[in-house]
């Protein structure tokens, strides 16, 4: 990857070097940790030590007499003034739909059942080692099939079964099996996706300061949705939303993890209107893997039903989804997903899945990079690539007979997914022709080597509203953006997303000075704060922030331009139609009537003009240069890519070297291609980390034994090859500007191309590649009884 | 993710040290690179009531190359001793173990007294100790004694070191004779391995005289395969079929135990490869 550094406009499809980015690399970021206020006190959340129980007694009597401690807050007194949380998302007949911010029952190790508050963290600590818990300790169960297990222990015992819901998706369920049962190839497997951590190197955090006067709760915090924060604080806690402000700084990731409000933010803030003094609250590591929402656990039977000629007929999987100790803010939402997402870019008759989620005694799983959507093409990929072993055909061959071509586009599934627009084949090709040209695949004594491939499409900028009604994600799918032309002639960007280390302001400043057609120099883009950015409901989630934000900026900035120009037109006598905007000679944003270069009114003197309202167009009923616009998308968009892997694999030791790496990948109109590149690298490292590496672990007991990095493995920069990335663009064809969503699609198809390529280079264990991570132990098992050990 | 209350000293000498460490013992814990002990503290699986940080104490950070030994001071840094040249021309597996350990920040402030004396099974350097036939000192305010490797290390983070000594030297024997090569697998650089070999062999023309085998992480403490290293004494090290057959031996001597991190077979596989593999290079042949 080259990084251009000279910037020519238009500026959407440059390198612009991040906005952020001087600030970060010389240690001006400020996350919460570096926030510190006057008087400030620190809290320490208490959290259950069982996996499963009811507490008897919670006695914090010596924690508080201790000097330093200002306030202990047990289960009881927290869920005496605090109320539940909502899921956003329900499935139907979904047994439960709100989270309590703290009860006597425990479900989970690291489940938050009080907080102590103390002059330090340290103290807070010590106060912890001192409260007087005891439990009643009930049998624990952590894994899906277990859960669902006759005599398994129950979680809510009235329920009289661990199942919070079922649903179906795609074709009725007999149709499927008609279609199965008459096909010439049936390929069924058990596909196994682990529980993940999401890891954002900033952990969760916040500091809230009530102000008693005013009645106001002020709160910095790291998150991805700060007005749905700021809506479920007030909920929680009986406040009307005009009284909670959430501030959001620098975000140092968020992955999905950062999506929702937790219970312990919400006993923050409840500290802090109890103490009367700001109360920071720093998530440490060990809490960020077992108290910050998982991702993935799910097992799919699964099944690819092909005729003779290898053509797909079907696809269906049982999904058993693993949704943790409670449904989290979105349910059960990332199995729904894989469900959907199941038939990726492939023509079927029939499609579909069946979705049992179940409780078990761990930590909820919840919004992770990729959302269900990785679980779907790990299934739907692994098939294909054991449906061609078992046939006999080539694995690309087999796929692109089965493409869905780009003159069928638009294009609905049989599971209602509405693909927009792209060449899936063509993607597909160019990246198997650089591959097979590129990839070393000689195997080597002990060492094999292979090449695998893998596609997906993906759902991209949740929104319109309709849908989400329609599916009962009851939040908004709408962005607005807000652009404001000052008296100076700066510009000011506001939206409802967050930045969060993607660099969404670089993009959004790139879009406004293209759109206005200015210089970018002149943008300011300021987000996050509830008190100044434009309503979000969503936030900055599902790879929607440069679509659907993005579309408002784009609509936005250019009804300031017009405005501008209509000003500029009625002050030069001329109509718009007869201007243009321009940088002249000496670097100034000029208007300047066409083929006229000799008379022109400067960008700033239009500006101060028009807030004076002087000499402005008389049909103007309103002053000022500020525009608003919400944006409702007509639908999502879909982004697509093909990723190829090479692999080493030592036959003695298990471990899988990854070579090289290609991928391409549509995501529409590029903004910055420099980020979408980190984008679509970043994403394949933790596609990389689920395929060998990472994985939660839990002791019969229910303890979570992956608490410290020691134990829980995430791929380091060494284990990433080079990745040549491609794009091609088709832009949207309804989103202004042309985007879709680019966040996610690294993650989503990097583990199956990684299995699909140990299932290349040692095709004696190609069939028992059916569980991620791929560790060095699973790896050297299955060789060695396969025989390949002498 | 705080430490527990304790009391922190910061000793200015070795005699003021040892006092130290007479009076507490067992209460305190010694802080040298701490790259063990602070994560532990901030746990709280390590709740010392005295802290006696030994970095201000002078005179424990020396590298002597010395006939017949490498002596290396227990507060000297493993990041000065893998880049000393003097250390890779007698002892250069000793330099390659040296760069297996963690990451480059770490090594930075690692020490080579506080790595050995906190006696991990994975550990690198105890490992390395023991197929060199090597010794620590260690120092109270008695006076000092050397302990051999095999009378040091006793199981999992538990050594022979009386509360009131301080592990002040590490020694590796370096007879000319011997060639020595080190190797392990981990799962990612700079991790703790899954298995770790140390093979050192003395020839005469091409036929062993004597032979050393190490491994770490397969026990609760760096172990010598003698079975192997007896199967290596008389033959041909340029046989294939003698190598092959002492990395039998070795897997075949060995009790590894099941974990999470993989079965006790694929623990004895690693071994086998890697004693496989460190033989080969001893004999010139590249694996």
């Amino acid at each position: 990857m080259t990084i251009e550094t000279g910037v020519r406009r238009p500026y959407v499809g440059q390198n612009v070097l991040r906005s952020n980015d001087p600030k970060l690399l010389t240690g001006g970021g400020r996350f919460i940790d570096d926030l510190h206020f006057p008087d400030m006190l620190h809290a320490t959340i208490v959290r259950s030590t069982l996996a499963h129980g009811t507490i008897e007694q919670f006695d914090a009597g010596a924690a508080r007499a201790e000097s330093d401690v200002a306030l202990v807050l047990g289960p009881e007194e927290i869920a005496a003034t605090t109320g539940l949380l909502p899921c956003v998302w329900l499935a139907p007949g979904q047994r439960m739909t709100h989270i309590p911010i703290a009860s006597r029952k425990v479900s989970y190790v690291g489940q938050p059942i009080g907080i102590v508050v103390a002059d330090s963290r340290a103290a807070a600590e010590d106060a912890v080692e001192i409260l007087d818990i005891t439990f009643a300790e009930l049998p624990c169960v952590v894994d899906s099939e277990a859960s669902i297990a006759p005599g398994a222990p129950l979680l809510v015992p009235e329920w009289g079964d661990n199942i919070c819901a079922q649903v179906d998706a795609g074709d009725p369920r007999d149709e499927i099996e008609e279609v199965i049962a008459r096909a010439a190839h049936v390929v069924e497997r058990r596909l196994r996706i682990q529980r993940v951590a999401p890891n954002p190197m900033e952990t969760r955090g916040l500091i809230a300061r009530w102000d008693a006067a005013d009645e106001s709760l002020t709160v910095w915090m790291s998150t991805q949705t700060p007005h749905h924060c700021r809506d479920h604080l007030a909920t929680a806690l009986a406040l009307r939303a005009d009284q909670v402000r959430v501030i959001v700084g620098e975000l140092g990731g968020g992955f999905g993890a950062k999506e929702h409000l937790y219970p312990d933010e919400v006993m923050v803030c409840l500290a802090a209107m109890r103490s009367g003094r700001p109360v920071k609250w720093v998530e440490d590591r060990v809490e960020s893997l077992t108290a910050t929402l998982h991702g993935r656990d799910a097992i799919h039977r699964a099944r690819l039903a092909l005729d003779a000629d290898g053509k797909f007929l079907a696809i269906h999987s049982d999904i058993l989804g693993n949704l943790g100790a409670h449904p989290s803010n979105v349910g059960l939402g990332p199995f729904r997903v894989s469900m959907g997402m199941l038939p990726g870019p492939y023509h079927f008759e029939r499609a579909g899945g069946s979705l049992t989620a179940v409780l078990s005694n761990t930590t909820p799983t919840g919004a992770y990079r990729g959302f269900g959507m990785q679980e779907a093409t790990w299934v739907r990929e692994r098939l294909i690539d054991e449906a061609a072993r078992e046939l006999g055909l080539d694995v690309v061959e087999l796929r692109l007979r089965n493409m869905i071509q780009p003159h069928e586009l638009p294009f609905t599934t049989r599971t209602f997914q509405p693909y927009d627009s792209g060449d899936y084949p063509e993607a597909m090709r160019r990246t198997v022709v650089a591959a097979r040209a590129e990839a070393n695949v000689t195997s080597v004594g002990r060492i094999r080597r292979g090449l695998g491939f893998a596609t997906h499409v993906e759902f991209t900028g949740l929104g319109d509203s309709r849908s989400q009604q329609i599916v009962g994600f009851s939040l908004g799918g709408y962005e607005t953006a807000k652009v404001r032309v000052d008296p100076d002639g700066s510009v000011s960007v506001t939206s409802g997303v967050t930045g969060m280390g993607q660099g969404i302001e670089t993009g959004f400043a790139q879009l406004a000075a293209d759109h206005l057609g200015i210089g970018i120099e002149r943008i300011s883009v300021r987000l996050g704060d509830t008190a100044s950015a434009p309503y979000s409901a969503t936030g900055s989630i599902a790879s929607r922030s440069m679509t659907v934000g993005g579309g408002a900026v784009v609509t936005a900035a250019g009804k300031v331009r017009d405005r501008m120009m209509a000003i500029a037109a009625h002050q030069l006598e001329i109509s718009p139609n007869d201007l243009e905007l321009v940088r002249d000679a000496s670097g100034r944003d000029v208007f300047q009537p066409k083929g006229s270069p000799d008379i022109s009114l400067t960008w700033e003197k239009v500006a101060e003009s028009a807030w004076l309202n002087w000499n402005v167009p008389d049909e103007f009923n309103t002053i000022g240069l500020e525009e608003t616009f919400v944006y409702n998308p007509a639908s999502v968009s879909y982004a697509y890519a093909t990723h190829a892997v090479s692999v080493a694999v030592d036959l003695d030791t298990g471990l899988v070297k990854l070579e090289g790496y290609w991928v391409t990948h549509d995501s529409g109109v590029m903004v910055n291609p420099m980020i979408c590149d980190g984008q679509v690298l970043g994403g394949i490292a933790q596609g990389v980390g689920i395929a060998l590496y990472e994985g939660m672990r839990w002791g019969e007991t229910g303890q979570p034994t992956t608490t410290t990095y020691l134990d829980y493995v995430l791929p380091l920069s060494v284990d990433i090859p080079n990745v040549k990335i491609e794009h091609m663009v088709t832009p949207s064809p309804f989103i202004p500007g042309g985007m879709k969503g680019l966040g996610e699609g690294g993650t989503i198809t990097s583990p199956a191309a990684v299995g699909n390529a140990i299932a290349a280079a040692v095709p004696e264990i190609a069939g028992l590649l059916l569980e991620t991570p791929f560790s060095p132990s699973k790896l050297w098992t299955m060789i060695d009884e396969a025989g390949l050990h002498v | 993710m705080k430490p527990p209350v304790f009391e922190y000293r910061d000793p200015r000498s070795l005699d003021e040290a040892l006092g130290l460490l007479n009076e507490y013992g067992d209460d305190s814990s010694i802080l040298a690179g701490g790259q063990s002990l602070i994560p532990l503290l901030n746990l709280r699986l390590a709740r010392p009531d005295y802290v006696i940080d030994i970095n201000k104490v002078p005179g424990l950070d020396t590298i002597e190359v010395l006939p017949g030994c490498v002596r290396v001071g227990a507060l000297t840094r493993i990041r000065r001793l893998e880049r000393d040249p003097k250390i890779r021309a007698v002892a250069p597996a000793l330099s390659d173990a040296f760069q297996n350990i963690a990451h480059p920040q770490i090594r930075s402030r690692t020490t080579i007294g506080g790595n050995i004396s906190h006696a991990d099974p994975s550990s690198e350097l105890p490992g390395v100790l023991a197929a060199y036939d090597g010794r620590v000192q260690l120092t109270s305010s008695s006076g000092s004694r050397w302990v051999s490797w095999s009378d040091f290390f006793v199981t999992v983070f538990t050594t022979t070191r009386e509360s009131n000594e301080l592990l002040t030297a590490v020694e590796f024997p370096t007879d000319q004779n011997f060639s020595y090569e080190f190797e392990e697998i981990a799962r990612r650089p700079g991790d703790y391995p899954l298995a770790g070999v140390c093979a050192g062999i003395s020839l005469d023309g091409s036929q062993v005289r004597a032979a050393r085998l190490s491994a770490i992480a397969i026990a609760d403490r760096p172990i010598r395969m003698t079975a192997a290293e007896s199967a290596l004494v008389g033959v041909d090290i340029s046989n294939a079929a003698v190598r092959q057959a002492a990395s039998q031996a070795a897997a075949a001597e060995i009790n590894p135990m099941d974990d999470e991190h993989g079965s006790a077979a694929f623990r004895r596989g690693l071994v086998s490869t890697l004693v496989k593999r460190t033989l080969d290079r001893l004999a010139g042949v590249p694996s």
